[in-house]
């Protein structure tokens, strides 16, 4: 193809969206809200995955050390914690830390005093706490930190981590249902509006191929015509996704009790992601609607 | 040139014999009017001579290709060597008159060069040069074939087919349309029309070929009323 030809099917790709402008708009439409209901699906399961790591995040394991060991022992045992990938943070808890604390709890009542001060001995271990980033590692890490030489036992929140995974998992199903869905949904009511815009056109093309056009040829401004009308509906649905997702955020926002309770203090602000969500939208649409358009030339172009 | 040897044409559903054993030999230069009534196989041979359809059997031969045995992917090449002028003229509506005829052009990948020089000249041989920059939609029905005949001569084709190209415009205009066809031939493309109109047919003359049935049913030269 030669250059002069190139640039005469772009220009004949971008006026065919004005002079097919009842479908152009209709496409437009179609993909706009296509891809908003995507983005929004794709966010919000981001959002909930965020949530969920946020609350995993407050996992603890306790390890607790023998009661006469050394500081070379207890420093062997914090490299070997720290060393361990699924560990985000290990915080040393000394005896004399714990016997302090336990005197100040106010689980005691107020003539506790006395009791603590009778005691000769801090009877409370030394403990380190320990926080996974990989809450599905608890067993695997209970495990491992039990046979660290100098640890007594492992205090690890089982249910907790088995109640999270499942909250997880349950959420990664239906949101992939509903993704997946939601996408089938789109694509064959984009390629059934691109169909039919092409349809409405297939006089055009069956003229083109009796003067000898070839399917590239005919096709090309095809392409770019899905492609910017993608365009299109791939900015003006960011635009959409933007004003939808910052308005169910302000609704958390008011709340300061429900954001804390729910971990949304991480959730993703829209200002931080736009540039990625207007990049995806515009590609998407750009993709969608140009290889909407080309699949559904096929049967017109034998002639 | 255009060959026919031994072509049948069956259409599997209806099972209805289109062509049945067609022999012909068109030569270059020549006008001929094609004609016959309706299912006598006249669409079905333009068909055949457009690479729209392959024969049953038989062999087809146009401007040196063997459709016969011509592959998808030489078609468009094939259909650059023939220009096609049909009833219902065809042309792209969203394209002006200008760009229609130098569509064929582009397909060609002729020059910007070419195209700006040979528009204005096949415009002019069908006086529509004053209408180059109006759509299709603001034309008559005679300039809008006058459009076409203009789209199939632009690429200078060794044949043009014209397919009842005096259907959609006024009994007058068709005489008009029919000279156009001759001055083109006399430029040494060949012409094949078909049509139903009895009457230009006598007027012009030339050589007829009927078909009936799926058969040739007469092929011969006779003298137009033009003559005298």
């Amino acid at each position: 193809m030669k250059g002069s030809n190139f640039s005469y099917l772009v220009k004949q790709g971008v006026v065919s969206v004005w002079y097919n402008r009842v479908m152009s708009f209709a496409s437009f439409c179609i993909l706009m809200v296509s891809l908003l209901l995507i983005g929004l699906a794709v966010l919000f399961s981001l959002d909930i995955s965020v949530i969920i790591g946020n609350i995993e995040d407050r996992n603890e394991m306790l390890v607790f050390v023998d009661g006469d060991i050394d500081d070379s022992e207890l420093s062997y045992i914090s490299d070997v914690l720290n060393s361990q990938d699924y560990v985000s943070r290990v915080v040393f808890y000394s005896k004399e830390q714990a016997w302090e604390d336990e005197k100040l709890s106010e689980k005691y009542g107020s003539g506790a005093t006395a009791l603590f001060e009778s005691v000769d001995e801090n009877p409370m271990p030394t403990t380190y706490r320990v926080t996974l980033n990989d809450i599905t590692k608890v067993h695997e890490a209970a495990e491992r930190f039990r046979r660290i030489e100098g640890v007594d036992w492992v205090a690890a929140p089982y249910d907790f981590a088995e109640f999270l995974i499942s909250v997880r998992n349950t959420f990664t199903i239906i949101g992939i249902a509903i993704l997946s869905a939601l996408v089938v949904v789109c694509l064959v009511i984009i390629y059934n509006t691109a169909r039919a815009s092409v349809f409405a056109r297939r006089m055009q093309i069956s003229i083109m191929k009796h003067v000898g056009a070839t399917n590239s040829f005919i096709k090309f401004p095809f392409f770019i015509e899905g492609m910017f009308i993608g365009f299109l509906a791939g900015t003006a649905s960011w635009y959409l996704t933007k004003v939808a997702y910052e308005s169910v955020f302000s609704v958390f926002e008011r709340d300061i009790m429900i954001l804390q309770f729910l971990g949304f203090s991480n959730v993703m602000g829209f200002e931080a992601i736009k540039w990625y969500v207007l990049a995806a939208n515009c590609l998407a649409g750009a993709l969608l609607g140009a290889i909407g358009t080309i699949l559904s030339m096929g049967k017109h172009l034998k002639v | 040139m255009v060959e026919l040897k031994n072509v049948d044409v069956h259409y599997k559903e209806g099972g209805v014999d289109a062509l049945n054993d067609v022999n012909l030999r068109i030569n270059d230069g020549e006008f001929v009017f094609i004609v016959g009534s309706s299912g006598a196989g006249k669409s079905t041979l333009l068909k055949l001579l457009t690479r729209e359809l392959s024969p049953t059997n038989g062999r087809v031969f146009v401007n040196g290709y063997n459709l016969s045995k011509l592959g998808a992917r030489k078609i468009p090449k094939f259909r650059r060597s023939i220009g096609m002028i049909f009833q219902d003229f065809r042309l792209i509506p969203n394209l002006t008159v200008y760009e229609n005829v130098a569509f064929v052009l582009r397909v060609t990948d002729r020059s910007r060069r070419f195209i700006r020089q040979r528009v204005p000249y096949v415009l002019n041989l069908v006086k529509l040069y004053d209408k180059a920059r109006s759509y299709p939609s603001q034309l008559s029905g005679g300039e809008q074939q006058r459009v076409a005949i203009a789209r199939a001569f632009a690429s200078d084709p060794g044949l043009i087919i014209a397919d009842e190209p005096t259907g959609n415009i006024d009994p007058e205009l068709s005489y008009e349309i029919v000279e156009l066809l001759k001055d083109i031939n006399q430029c040494g493309t060949t012409v094949l029309m078909v049509t139903h109109e009895h009457d230009l047919v006598k007027y012009f003359g030339g050589r007829i070929i009927s078909l009936k049935k799926g058969c040739v049913d007469f092929d011969d030269y006779i003298g137009g009323n033009n003559e005298g």
